[in-house]
């Protein structure tokens, strides 16, 4: 028998108040991978001196939670981040103490009590900029023509059925299409949440094969997260 | 800087792990270019993964920039991929925090920490677009300097570099600074500054020195061809070590390095004198920190950074005069805070079970011993003195509380190494396995794996082996084959360097300045990350030594004769030829050498050093 093992931080406390935190993640901070992000937050509330609930158990971690993944390279101010604290604080001072320890390129927006449910997440809006071997008109018209097709097909990877061919087209909402500076700019709405998750890529690489599409430059922001009924999850 | 960040933007959506190429990490400075006087590109010849991972570059980054108008950069060796894309989309190798050019800094500074990381300062200084020998570096800036163990004998890098700065950095940087800060309004030349700066204890110009050599191809004389330079270059030493500089924050990186926590240095330089270990002889002499300043710095650091784990940095922390008093201290402050306190570099000899209690506080993860040789005789050879009786004493205690893993490094080809000495090292891991067995089945923990891991000897300068040959290849591979064949349990897993990696080690080690020549024809031919095993190669490396005409064997496998002059004689370590000469004789007669705690031995370092131990 192995004796019995007592994990020396573990601690009894086992009252916790629950905070959701609206944040922006922007510039250089867009390069920040989704584990990084976990590792960078939980340094920064310890900087800012905000204690976490740390969960029980022999291997204690402390309690954070991104409800939706924010894709690499991809701007947002309405980023989502869901924690456990020991002590119950004023929001503003969390939204302060957190800002003074945060990197270049994230921050606090505002925090509020968490009401809505992770599960309630449908869909999520993008605003894409791009720069390509077409003008900005042409390419506008282009991508109409992309989401006029019957069927938009792209491979998806999947652990049970490997890769298989999924029609995105109905997934796809185009909220508007423009031409402006030089560049062009579409707003979409796309799936996002647990059932099923669309990112911008998947139907921008799906674009520049269908019209021999190369892109010059782009720049990706995430400016919804939605519930089915189209209201902004908080 | 807007454009470079324009272009990198786009290139880092295509690249692996980007945040490595673009700053903005908590603790990295930024300044007001207008305001700053100085700027120094501090950089690592190597990968982001790796270098932000060296508390060199912590402290002396910290240090430059606490001086208002002086600003401080790191710059990293990009990866293969992103190095692509540099070079189709002509991007200039870039700083971190400014995204300006290199060519747009005062000084370069390179830190030179093992030899396979040569080339990268070769494929840096080009990516930036500057010419890599310094005589076709004309005009003043940048200066290219460069510092770390390895310019112990830079010889093989000498005609790329402007300066090298020889010994501990945190006084000399600034003195370099400084008189660069006066002189910089009279526009001097290069040369003009070299001048004065090699006024400086600690600068050595290479420039400034001409090599002969005799008719057998070893070294005639290293003399001075300018009154400026001295004839002997004299490594610095911070003599008071409880209140030199030390950081209060760390730059904190988004992705993960290799190192990712908070770094106490705790103590400098090594009472030990094994006769293999570099560090061991140009660290000396040893000196430590108060507990009260290491606890103030410890939560300093980790307030400042946010880092859940801290650990203890230096060549041997079991050393620390008052270790269970500082452990106590410090862990006070950690469990309190659930900061995981680790402490890499301990010592089987005075392992207690106080301070396995320490180690497995808050995760247990594995041991980690050097024994280095298989046999006592080996290990008095090499002055490793550690008894089997130790090793046994601190495994037992470690099964005691359960621990199942159990690491091992080992040399392979070291001066008087037989055959025997090789069937030791199987023998003792299959104690340590039976130890394992031994222990009562309620106590031990589920399985046990002994890992044995066997480097081959590099000899290098400034160490009592210096004098050594690096055994033949082939007799290296007979022992390496014969070790496995030794091995006959599960439970120990056995596994080796690449050699051809050590012999280059062993040629660049004890170089002279013709090898200059093929380190930079190697490059030219494509080598580069040569510390990477998927990216070393070997057959470029042995190409480029027969171009040059340089013979391995020369180098690697050649006794050399204690009245021989170095390629690296010139430089003063502090440690006496005498001395080395002396242990050298000891190893072969395998006799052991006392501790500087036990006494003296006279390696020369002065009385005025700070060493604790000296007079």
């Amino acid at each position: 028998m192995a004796k019995q093992l007592i994990p020396k931080n573990q601690n009894l406390i086992i009252e916790r108040f629950e905070y959701r935190i609206i944040y922006c993640k922007t510039g250089r901070a867009r390069y920040i991978s989704h584990l990084d992000l976990m590792r960078t937050m939980q340094r920064v509330f310890k900087r800012a001196g905000i204690p976490l609930w740390y969960t029980q158990g022999f291997n204690p971690h402390a309690y954070l939670m991104f409800p939706l993944a924010l894709p690499l390279g991809t701007d947002s101010c309405t980023e989502i981040l869901d924690v456990a604290l020991v002590e119950k604080l004023e929001y503003g001072e969390i939204k302060d103490r957190l800002n003074a320890a945060m990197p270049e390129g994230l921050k606090v927006r505002s925090v509020a009590e968490p009401i809505m449910k992770h599960t309630e997440i449908a869909s999520a809006e993008y605003v894409i900029r791009f720069t390509c071997n077409y003008g900005a008109d042409r390419a506008k018209e282009l991508f109409y023509d992309f989401l006029g097709q019957d069927r938009i097909e792209i491979e998806k990877r999947s652990k049970k059925k490997g890769i298989n061919l999924v029609d995105i087209k109905p997934h796809i909402r185009l909220v508007s299409a423009a031409a402006e500076n030089g560049e062009t700019l579409i707003d979409l709405i796309l799936p996002a949440g647990n059932s099923f998750n669309l990112n911008t890529a998947a139907v921008i690489d799906a674009f520049c094969r269908s019209k021999s599409v190369e892109i010059n430059s782009i720049y990706t922001e995430r400016t919804k997260i939605m519930t089915e009924s189209g209201e902004l999850f908080i | 800087m807007e454009e470079i960040k324009c272009k990198i933007e786009q290139l880092l959506l295509k690249t692996q792990k980007p945040a490595r190429y673009i700053g903005g990490e908590h603790g990295s400075v930024v300044k007001d270019k207008s305001k700053v006087d100085v700027r120094f590109a501090f950089c690592f010849p190597d990968i982001y993964d790796v270098g932000m991972s060296h508390l060199g570059m912590k402290i002396l980054y910290g240090l430059k920039n606490s001086v208002p108008n002086w600003w401080c950069e790191r710059v990293f060796m990009p990866d293969k991929d992103f190095e692509a894309h540099m070079r189709e989309n002509s991007i200039p190798l870039y700083a971190l925090e400014s995204l300006d050019p290199l060519t747009e800094f005062d000084f370069i500074g390179f830190t030179l920490q093992y030899e396979l990381s040569y080339t990268n300062v070769l494929a840096m200084l080009e990516l930036a677009g500057l010419p890599v020998y310094a005589k076709d570096r004309k005009s003043l800036t940048p200066i290219i300097v460069g510092g770390g163990p390895c310019v112990c004998n830079p010889e093989p890098m000498a005609d790329f570099f402007d300066l090298f700065i020889i010994g501990e950095g945190e006084e000399v940087n600034l003195e370099l600074l400084r008189l660069y800060e006066k002189m910089k309004p009279l526009a001097p030349s290069k040369e003009e500054f070299l001048r004065e700066a090699a006024k400086i204890e600690g600068i050595y110009v290479p420039s400034f020195y001409d090599v002969e050599y005799n008719g057998d191809g070893t070294v005639r004389s290293v003399l001075p061809n300018t009154a400026q330079a001295p004839a002997k270059v004299r490594k610095r030493i911070v003599k008071d070590f409880d209140s030199v500089y030390y950081p209060d924050s760390f730059v904190v990186p988004f992705t993960g390095i290799v190192h990712d926590r908070a770094v106490i240095e705790v103590l400098r330089g090594c009472i030990r004198g094994c006769r293999f270990c570099q560090a061991g002889f140009i660290y000396r002499p040893f000196r430590e920190k108060n507990i009260d300043t290491i606890t103030e710095e410890t939560r300093c650091l980790c307030e400042q950074t946010g880092y859940e784990e801290v650990s203890l940095s230096s060549l041997s922390t079991s050393d620390y005069t008052k270790i269970n008093e500082l452990l106590e201290r410090l862990s006070d402050y950690t469990d309190e805070e659930k900061i995981n306190l680790s402490l890499p570099s301990l010592r089987i000899d005075n392992f207690s079970k106080e301070l396995i209690d320490r180690i497995a506080a808050v995760r247990k993860s594995g041991l980690t011993f050097a024994p280095e040789a298989g046999t006592q005789r080996l290990r008095d050879v090499i002055n490793k003195n550690i008894t089997e009786d130790e090793i046994m004493r601190t495994c037992r205690l470690a099964f005691d509380e359960g621990y199942q893993t159990v690491k091992l490094y080992f040399m392979l080809g070291l001066p008087e190494e037989t055959m025997e000495d090789v069937e030791g090292i199987a023998k003792l891991a299959q104690d340590i396995v039976d130890l394992y067995y031994e222990t009562p089945k309620e106590k031990r923990g589920k399985s046990i794996q002994v890992s044995v891991s066997a480097a081959t000897f590099v000899p290098k300068p400034f160490t009592p082996f210096e004098f050594e040959p690096q055994a033949a290849p082939e007799e290296i591979a007979k022992k390496q084959k014969y070790l496995l064949d030794c091995i006959n349990s599960k439970k120990i897993k056995c596994s080796y360097h690449q050699q051809n990696v050590s012999i280059l080690e062993a040629v660049l080690a004890r170089g002279d300045r013709r090898l200059c020549r093929a380190v930079y024809t190697a490059w030219k031919k494509g080598c580069t990350l040569d510390s990477w095993d998927e990216h070393f190669r070997f057959d470029l490396w042995l190409e480029a030594f027969s171009e040059c005409g340089v013979d391995i064997g020369f180098y690697a496998n050649r006794r050399r004769s204690y009245d021989e002059v170095m390629p690296w004689s010139h430089l003063d370590y502090l440690i006496s030829k005498e001395f080395l000469i002396r242990e050298n004789k000891k190893a072969h007669n395998a006799q052991t050498t006392r501790n500087c705690k036990e006494g003296c031995s006279g390696c020369g370092v002065g009385r005025n050093c700070g060493g604790v131990y000296c007079g």
